[in-house]
């Protein structure tokens, strides 16, 4: 149709201005109300009957109806309706009617006899006893996006006829009006996706409170977790059973999103739940299969490995189902690759005996065991290529002088930090009984730690270990003679650590920890060095005068107390030395 | 730890500053090894050591120890508090010979 009377007045817009000045300023009054409406709500339903309303005064129809489109169906819904018959909620199929015919070709309409209109739907006048005689109808559009339409229905003058002016009009207005649904709309959708991420961010901050929080450094399991987006579908999980060992486990849920962090949820508090009865790896997975395939999500799985550590032993029972195979990286350097013995779980209900999951039982002996989800192997490094097993195991070897939780905190920081986007999860957990692992110990109350300092073990870091140990007798309150003779005590211990623990090897570290309580000062020196015969470092003074004899010599005669404790992961001393304070004062 | 050494009245003096622990001592012991090696007597200024571990020690006895299968003077001189405390600990405070001050051992 090409009622588009616009190119006619176009022709000579002064004319225009002069003769419809009344209705151009009318007309910026309407828009400048419509947007004092849009502004003061973001009701969709009242901004398009207001707006309607308005419309319909403005252009003097008798009625009018505002319908939208359903963007599901194509359906045009008509939302306002203003006159005397109230015609909201009836419905439209796409290019029904003459509204619909005008929404199809996204054009104007101006009929001037409804009854002479082969389009024109008689079933709502028959139903309401309304009389239609004239339409005037317009889309609603927002660039190229179909709102829907405005219909007005008979013009209340003598002619009861739409100029074309008033079909310029009603077009100006519609598109206002369409502006404003969009807007309100958007306003909607802003309002719901708020939601949805606070929603989001909620299930998050829960998801992330199902990992164990870090323990400090001489605990032997860290574990990192980086997910690709908001939800991770891995999870990894550690926790003593009470009697010296400790249950760990690392999955990944298969998919992403909302499902697979859900079945997350349920697989990392299974092994949580049942881990503290069930004191056999493989019988736990097989339970945690049985229990995942009762109440199976179709096409889902979990592959999953976990194992119990025992502290005193260094001694590792796992059992893996369908997971990438962990690493032992061992002390002699060499990497072990423990393969799965079982299916994911969550896919068959297993047969007895654990359904052939099979218990690996070996012992870290100074080792690292390395677990980690295919994130991590298959992770994309900065220059597109993918970090793989032997990727991983570089690492690993670069960094193998730094405390176990550095090295797996590089290992995510090369796959997290490549200006990529990841698409996997990335977690990573390792069991290191080399790192420093003081007893918890209830026999000797060592009082509050009031420093610890790890320290590489070399020559010229002694001076800070001194400053470290100078302080901590001062916030002891020990005296200044005191002070200095704990000093070179302590610094002797540092030095045979230096000198003797480690001779035989590069990039060993120590860690000193001081305790106070009231009267003592305690000092727990561990390394990771090779054990010490306890009975070769007794002091030999005065026959065997060498530096090494003497720094013994000075320890002993300083502290009150030295004595070697049992490390508890089988590697490294813990020269325990203690001294009863005389205090300033 | 820095060393000074000048001739005095016929003899070496070495004077250290600072910590002579590991790290240090090493270049302390080849100091005075080198000093015994061309002056038949050498005081060591213990005034400005701030620290000395038993390593630093051991370099002392080891320059006692050549001194004496030289034939050659090897004195301590105006010993700081932690180096005295470290001697008597170490139960050398009577091995040594040790002077208040250098100008004492000088003047020996």
């Amino acid at each position: 149709m090409s009622n588009t009377p616009s190119g006619k007045e176009r022709r000579d817009p002064r004319r225009f201005d002069r003769r419809k000045s009344t209705n151009v300023s009318g007309h910026l009054e309407l828009l400048s109300k419509m947007s004092g409406h849009l502004a003061v709500t973001l009701n969709i339903e009242e901004t398009i009957q207001k707006a309607l309303d308005l419309i319909v005064q403005f252009v003097r129809a008798e009625g009018g109806a505002l319908f939208l489109l359903d963007d599901v169906d194509a359906s045009l819904v008509c939302k306002a309706s203003a006159g005397p018959v109230d015609i909201r909620g009836i419905s439209l199929q796409a290019g029904e009617g003459i509204v619909g015919q005008c929404v199809t070709e996204n054009s104007s309409r101006i009929v001037r006899d409804v009854q002479q209109d082969p389009n024109f739907d008689h079933s709502v006048d028959d139903s309401t006893g309304f009389q239609t005689r004239s339409i005037l109808c317009t889309p609603m559009t927002v660039h190229t996006q179909k709102i829907g339409a405005i219909e007005l229905v008979n013009k209340l003058d003598d002619s009861g006829l739409f100029s074309d002016t008033d079909l310029l009009m009603l077009q100006t207005l519609a598109s206002a009006a369409a502006l404003a649904i969009n807007n309100a709309r958007m306003a909607e959708d802003l309002v719901e996706q708020e939601r949805f991420s606070r929603e989001l961010e909620l299930a998050t901050e829960m998801q992330r409170s199902l990992l164990p929080a870090p323990r400090p450094a001489p605990f032997p399991v860290c574990g990192i977790n980086l997910p690709a987006y908001e939800m991770s579908g891995d999870f990894y999980d550690f926790f003593e059973i009470g009697d010296g060992r400790i249950y760990f486990s690392l999955g990944d849920v298969s998919g992403k999103g909302m499902d697979a962090a859900l079945l997350m949820s349920k697989t990392s508090s299974l092994f949580r739940c049942l881990g503290k009865s069930l004191h056999e790896p493989n019988v736990l997975l097989a339970t945690i299969n049985r229990e995942l395939c009762e109440t199976a999500i179709h096409g889902m799985f979990v592959t999953m490995t976990c194992g119990l550590l025992d502290q005193a032993t260094g001694e590792v029972q796992l059992a893996n189902a369908g997971h990438e195979p962990p690493l032992l990286h061992a002390r002699d350097g060499s990497f072990t690759p423990i393969p799965a013995s079982a299916p994911p779980l969550g896919i068959v209900p297993l047969v007895a005996g654990n359904g052939g999951i099979r218990k690996e039982t070996f012992r870290l002996d100074g080792g690292t065991l390395y677990i980690f989800t295919d994130g991590v192997t298959e992770g994309d490094l900065k220059d597109g290529s993918r970090l793989g097993t032997d990727g991983f195991k570089k690492i690993i070897l670069e960094r193998q002088d730094l405390p176990v939780a550095e090295r797996i905190a590089t290992i995510v920081s090369t796959l997290g930090d490549t200006g990529r986007k990841r698409h996997d999860d990335i977690t990573l957990i390792a069991i290191d009984a080399t790192s420093p692992c003081l007893i918890e110990d209830t026999q000797h109350n060592q009082g509050t730690m009031i420093a610890r300092h790890t320290f590489p073990a070399r020559a010229e870091e002694l001076q800070l270990v001194r400053e470290v140990v100078s302080k901590a007798c001062d916030d002891c309150g020990c005296t200044r003679s005191m002070a200095t003779d704990i000093v070179i005590a302590v610094g002797e211990a540092c030095q045979n650590v230096v000198r003797h623990a480690y001779k035989d090897t590069e990039g060993g570290e120590a860690t000193l920890e001081i305790y106070c309580k009231d009267g003592i000062i305690e000092f727990h020196l561990q390394d990771s060095a090779p054990s010490v015969d306890p009975d070769k470092i007794k002091p030999k003074w005065p026959e065997e005068l060498g530096p090494g004899g003497l720094g013994i010599c000075l320890i002993h005669d300083i502290m009150d107390e030295v004595e070697y404790l049992p490390v508890r992961s089988g590697q490294g001393n813990l020269l325990r030395m203690v001294k009863f304070i005389e205090r300033t004062n | 730890m820095k060393h000074e050494i000048s001739e005095k009245q016929g003899a070496s003096v070495v004077a250290f500053t600072g910590e002579v622990d590991l790290e240090s001592s090493p270049a302390a012991r080849e100091i005075l090894l080198k000093c015994l090696g061309t002056t038949g007597k050498v005081i060591v200024d213990l005034s400005q050591v701030s620290y000395i571990d038993s390593s630093g020690v051991a370099s002392l006895v080891e320059a006692l120890q050549a001194a004496k299968k030289n034939g050659s003077q090897f004195s301590l001189a105006a010993a700081s508090e932690p180096t005295r405390r470290v001697l008597e600990l170490a139960r050398l405070d009577k091995v040594f010979t040790m002077y208040d001050s250098v100008d004492q051992g000088l003047d020996s």
